[in-house]
């Protein structure tokens, strides 16, 4: 037989079994929780700013000669929610390939990174954004109009990225 | 004439105490349970909509009210539909048989303080409503086709079965005392604290505390909707006032099972002492409209206890669950029934 | 018969062949570049260098041996390459010896200096040889720290065929191509060391109608094409194992389809068919058909408009009305470009209903032949059409008469499966005359526009069934594109794309059609007239082919994707099986 004991319920005492006295033990300490000072920050008003290392809505990166992306679809590949969708096409610039149109759809991505981890180019990063709204299903697909943002408010996270990555 | 009369005022009574409990014991519910939990939590818990977010629940009603209503594909639609009906349904129609104070002598008619009139088996009818209550979830994690659902479903019928056993036998001792099913003779015969059932059925009571936790899915029992590994449990599926439906009719049993305890235990709507020693005259609005607040009173103690129990303690294994039910709470509920009838025949 | 050991692995060999070619067809593989079965021996990529030795021979002339009483192998101290060198009795090959390893590295390094790093750019990645071999056979570091060098990028050698010098790692396939299968030698290397590249002759263009193989055996993305370019990246895409349908060849291809649209074809290699080549007008035109303007839906035609109704519906009508005719009034127009099992139940349905004529329309392009691969006969299957009975006799009506019969009102009903009488265009002036005219197609078309009922037939990238092809060969296919018939077949077929996609998805909103099978329609239709059929797929027609009809008897599905088709009437007699080589190709997820 391939069974281990429970060493650990052996050990409780005629008290413990009843479970009752315990059970009253803890609510004990989950009612005197009730008076101890809160900790909740008033959202909206008090709004939080995050560091360099956090993950928010991934955005690509805007130069001012154009979006860095090069349409190679490994974040597509990567993605382990499937939520990001390339279409690459032919430009005439030096790295001949851009993304005729790149998709996000945020109500499967799950923010974790992996698109950013996996970019050759470092063309998509996570930025700051958390509050997302959306009022419909079509709406939270981000198009390039929504996903480009210019590099010059990225630098927080492309800092991070250069020291850790 | 007066069966007209009769049920005329059993619908009033009904409408005035559906709104109330809807409107309020079940609402109350949610928020206190989202004020407490916060505040068990040290968070503060909603306080945007309304007066210290009091309002909240109606905002998340309103915002079920106005959610996609998602029926899966491979769903048994009908019954889809019914699940969430049968539920709420069986968890307001509890209220018909409860006394909320004592009869009211205007002239010389009698009002009963409760929707139906006097019923002599109205504990009866509670334990047949509640049974009754396990189709609502079983329907509802069958007819999701969703073995999650299915899980939850079946989870829920086997421990509120288990559960319901313990809970018959608990009561015994009670009606034992009592000599009576109506809950008004129940209720009468405990007119001051020390004639409280508790006193005489301290085993009872704890046992008839636990099953009804079980009974209504709460935790430590509230294996059906285990999110952690059943998703949600039978509601996986639901969404909308679907979803909603269920939620409240939680809340309502809940209260429920609140007043039971409080009728079977604790004296219902009869004040800890003497209505004399207030001055109050029986029979009198005055005196009823106190028994009301009273008893709403205990019942909101015994909510506040439902919800401080579901922060505190954690969810029972499933094996856990059904030794705890079969092997610890029905023997007791036996040996309960035996002590007191032995004791019952020993004072006679 | 030279018995060599590769790898200690006693094998004998056939005289003159390569230590690369022996190792290969018994299953070891040596990394190679520029070396291609069907190509001569380039010996220029230097990648398949290999320990070659022979055992020693004492000054008297016998064998040594050493203590084990093995006898001592004395290896060459400079490493052969693998593809120049042919076998000879006891010869001893290391091919994942140190040295040769060290080898492989040291060339992998070589090769990397000047390839650029564009992965992320060229389409090849995914199904690249280089950047397989770089996992495989490469240190992952390289010790060059100049600035590479810089050629010529975007190329146009051709109609078809885009050339990137910098990818380029001269394994000198593409010339060979064009020189000895392509006769058409219009490529060469120019200047020399790291500068080298590949020129086309002045005035020349590389416009062989074979051009886009080089594509394919091009071990980089040096050579592109110009019709796929972009479109896709190869994991995005799911590649299913087809026939093409562009002449009666019958080439074996690769079909890549993503969101439910097929985005390229490539050929398979078949050693009896088509080896590893086919055309690029097999793989420009077989397609587009299947994705565009195609007939979705059943329709009927109530007052001269087309009213969409369900499939039940049309095939009922097409039932009802049909039995208003005397079976001398009816002709079946079956079709080259349907498999046997469309043709076969066709036939079948002709018997059911007494109707003598039938017959389909043959194309023959005399200036589409040539000697390698293409065929006058452009369509992929006549032969399977005669063989399961698509056959007019001597008294009924041939195809060639059909239009001047419409018009003498000898014929009142048409049915007309998976054609559009391209080729037939004078029967249009006619086909007004018609009382009913009954069509399956895949497009629509001139015709589809006159039919008073319209069935969506499925393409052969969405079916299973056989073509015969010039050769008598029958050769087996499955389906790569979804249809609301084969959606739960296709299932782990499908692309990763479209396997999770949900609705809410834009990436899977290309078209679901709802058309069926050729041989399925017209089994409801069948069966509206109380035939009792009860076929429930493709599998069920060709077991009663095999019984019915002698040629085809003995064979079944398994057996024909076992030997790459087997020809008809020698089903006990099968073509050897033979290890398919194939250069580089993208491996399943």
């Amino acid at each position: 037989m391939n069974i281990r004991k429970n060493t650990e319920a052996e050990r409780l005492n005629f008290w413990e079994k009843l479970y009752l006295p315990e059970i009253a033990k803890g609510m004990g300490i989950t009612f005197r929780q009730m008076f101890k000072p809160k900790f909740t920050r008033q959202y909206p008003e008090e709004v939080w700013i995050p560091t360099g290392s956090y993950r928010g809505r991934p955005v690509l990166v805007n130069e001012d000669d154009g979006e860095r992306c090069i349409a190679c679809g490994l974040c597509s590949r990567v993605c382990p929610a499937l939520a990001i969708e390339v279409q690459a096409a032919e430009t005439e610039r030096e790295k001949e390939r851009y993304p005729v149109k790149f998709e996000i759809n945020m109500l499967r991505c799950i923010y974790c990174g992996f698109c950013e981890e996996v970019c050759p180019e470092e063309a998509i990063v996570m930025s700051k954004d958390y509050d997302l709204v959306f009022t419909s299903q079509e709406e939270a697909i981000l198009g390039k109009d929504k996903l480009l943002v210019h590099i010059s408010k990225l630098q927080d996270r492309l800092e991070f990225l250069r020291q850790y990555k | 004439m007066d069966i007209i009369w009769t049920l005329l005022e059993a619908l009033i009574k009904a409408v005035v105490i559906l709104t109330l409990i809807l409107l309020f014991a079940a609402a109350l519910g949610v928020w206190a349970e989202r004020k407490i939990s916060a505040w068990i939590q040290n968070r503060i818990g909603p306080n945007r909509v309304g007066p210290f977010g009091l309002l909240q629940p109606f905002a998340d009603v309103f915002k079920l009210f106005m959610k996609e209503d998602l029926i899966p594909k491979a769903a048994d639609k009908t019954f889809h539909r019914i699940a969430p009906i049968i539920t709420l349904g069986i968890a307001i129609s509890v209220y018909a048989v409860i006394p909320f104070a004592g009869d009211v002598q205007i002239g010389d008619k009698v009002y009963h303080m409760g929707i139906a009139p006097d019923l002599n088996i109205g504990i009866l009818f509670v334990l047949a409503l509640t049974s009754v209550g396990v189709y609502g979830i079983t329907l509802a994690g069958w007819s999701s086709n969703n073995k999650y659902s299915l899980l939850g479903g079946l989870r829920s019928s086997a421990q509120m079965i288990s559960y319901e056993l313990s809970m018959g036998l608990a009561l015994v001792g009670v009606l034992l005392i009592a000599g009576s099913l109506s809950l008004n003779d129940i209720v009468g015969k405990q007119d001051v604290i020390w004639r409280w059932n508790v006193i005489f059925q301290p085993l009872g009571f704890i046992l008839f505390l636990v099953s009804s936790f079980a009974e209504t899915n709460r935790t430590p029992f509230d294996l059906p909707e285990a999110e952690p590994e059943l998703v949600g449990g039978y509601n996986t599926e639901y969404s909308g006032m679907k979803f909603g439906m269920f939620f409240l009719a939680e809340y309502a049993n809940m209260a429920t099972a609140s007043a039971i305890m409080v009728l079977l235990y604790f004296g219902g709507w009869q004040l800890p002492i003497p209505a004399e020693w207030l001055g109050l005259q029986q029979g009198s609005i005055s005196l009823a409209i106190v028994q009301f607040l009273n008893f709403m009173l205990k019942i909101a103690l015994f909510v506040f206890f439902f919800i401080w129990v579901r922060w505190t303690v954690p969810r029972f294994r499933y094996d856990q669950l059904m030794n705890l039910g079969w092997k610890v709470l029905l023997p007791l509920a036996l040996l309960n029934v035996l002590l007191t009838a032995i004791g019952i025949w020993i004072l006679k | 018969m030279p018995h060599i050991y590769i790898d200690d692995k006693l094998i004998e060999a056939q005289p003159n062949k390569t230590i690369i070619e022996v190792a290969f067809e018994n299953g070891i593989d040596i990394p190679h570049f520029c070396w291609h079965p069907e190509l001569t021996v380039a010996g220029n990529c230097r990648m398949c260098l290999v320990e070659v030795g022979m055992p020693k021979r004492l000054p008297n002339g016998t064998i040594a041996v050493d203590s084990s009483g093995k006898p001592e192998i004395s290896y060459f101290p400079k490493l052969q390459i693998a593809c120049a060198t042919p076998v000879s009795e006891g010869m001893h090959v290391r091919t994942k010896s140190e040295a040769a390893i060290n080898a492989q590295e040291a060339v992998m390094e070589f090769l990397l200096i000047n390839h650029p790093l564009d992965c992320p750019i060229c389409d090849e990645a995914g199904q690249c040889k280089l950047q397989e071999y770089a996992f495989n056979h490469s240190k992952g570091m390289s010790r060059f720290i100049e600035t590479k060098n810089h050629k010529p990028k975007r190329q146009s050698w051709g109609p078809n065929v885009l050339f990137d010098a910098e990818r380029c790692i001269s394994c000198s396939r593409c010339i060979r191509f064009a020189k000895e299968i392509a006769h058409q030698d219009v490529l060469t290397f120019v200047q020399r060391g790291d500068h080298v590249t590949i020129e086309l002759f002045e005035n020349k263009e590389f416009d062989s109608p074979y051009s886009m193989n080089v594509i394919d055996i091009c071990p980089v993305g040096a050579l592109t094409s110009k019709d796929f370019r972009f479109k896709s990246r190869v994991w995005d895409m799911s590649f299913n194992d087809s026939i093409c349908p562009g002449c009666a060849r019958g080439c074996n291809t690769k079909i890549g389809v993503r969101n439910n649209e097929i985005l390229r074809i490539e050929p398979r290699p078949n050693p009896y068919v088509n080896k590893f080549w086919m055309c690029d007008y097999g793989r420009l035109t077989q397609y587009d058909f299947v994705n565009n303007n195609r007939i979705t839906d059943p329709f009927i035609k109530i007052e001269g408009n087309h009213q969409k109704v369900t499939l039940d519906e049309a095939c009922s009508e097409a039932a009802n009305r049909l039995k208003q005719f005397n079976p001398h009034q009816i002709m079946f127009v079956g079709s080259a470009k349907a498999t046997n099992e469309d043709n076969y139940i066709l036939a079948k349905f002709a018997k059911l209903l007494n109707v003598k004529n039938l017959d389909f329309i043959k194309s023959i392009d005399e200036n589409f032949q040539d000697d390698l691969l293409r065929c006058a006969d452009k369509t992929p299957n006549s032969i399977g059409a005669i063989e399961v009975g698509i056959k007019p006799d001597t008294h009924s009506v041939k195809i060639e008469q059909l239009s001047e019969k419409i018009a003498s009102g000898d014929i009142q009903a048409l049915l007309v499966m998976e054609e559009n009488f391209e080729e037939y265009t004078e029967i249009f002036k006619n086909l007004s005359e018609l009382k009913l005219l009954i069509i399956l197609g895949y497009n629509h078309s001139n015709l589809s526009s006159l039919a008073d009922v319209i069935l969506p037939a499925s393409t052969y990238a969405e079916i299973e069934g056989t073509y015969v092809n010039i050769n008598r060969r029958v050769q087996h296919f499955t389906p790569a594109v979804v249809t609301s018939e084969n959606l739960r077949f296709m299932g782990m077929k499908m692309s990763r794309l479209d396997k999770f996609g949900a609705f809410n998805d834009r990436w899977t909103q290309h078209q679901l059609r709802n058309s069926r099978q050729s041989w399925k329609i017209i089994q409801k239709i069948a069966n509206n007239l109380n035939a009792g059929w009860s076929f429930r797929n493709s599998h069920d027609v060709f077991l009663e082919i095999t019984h019915n009809i002698a040629s085809f008897k003995g064979m079944t599905y398994e057996l024909l994707d076992e030997f790459q088709g087997l020809v008809l009437g020698k089903a006990e007699k099968p073509d050897p099986k033979v290890r398919n080589y194939e250069s580089h190709y993208m491996k399943p997820n």
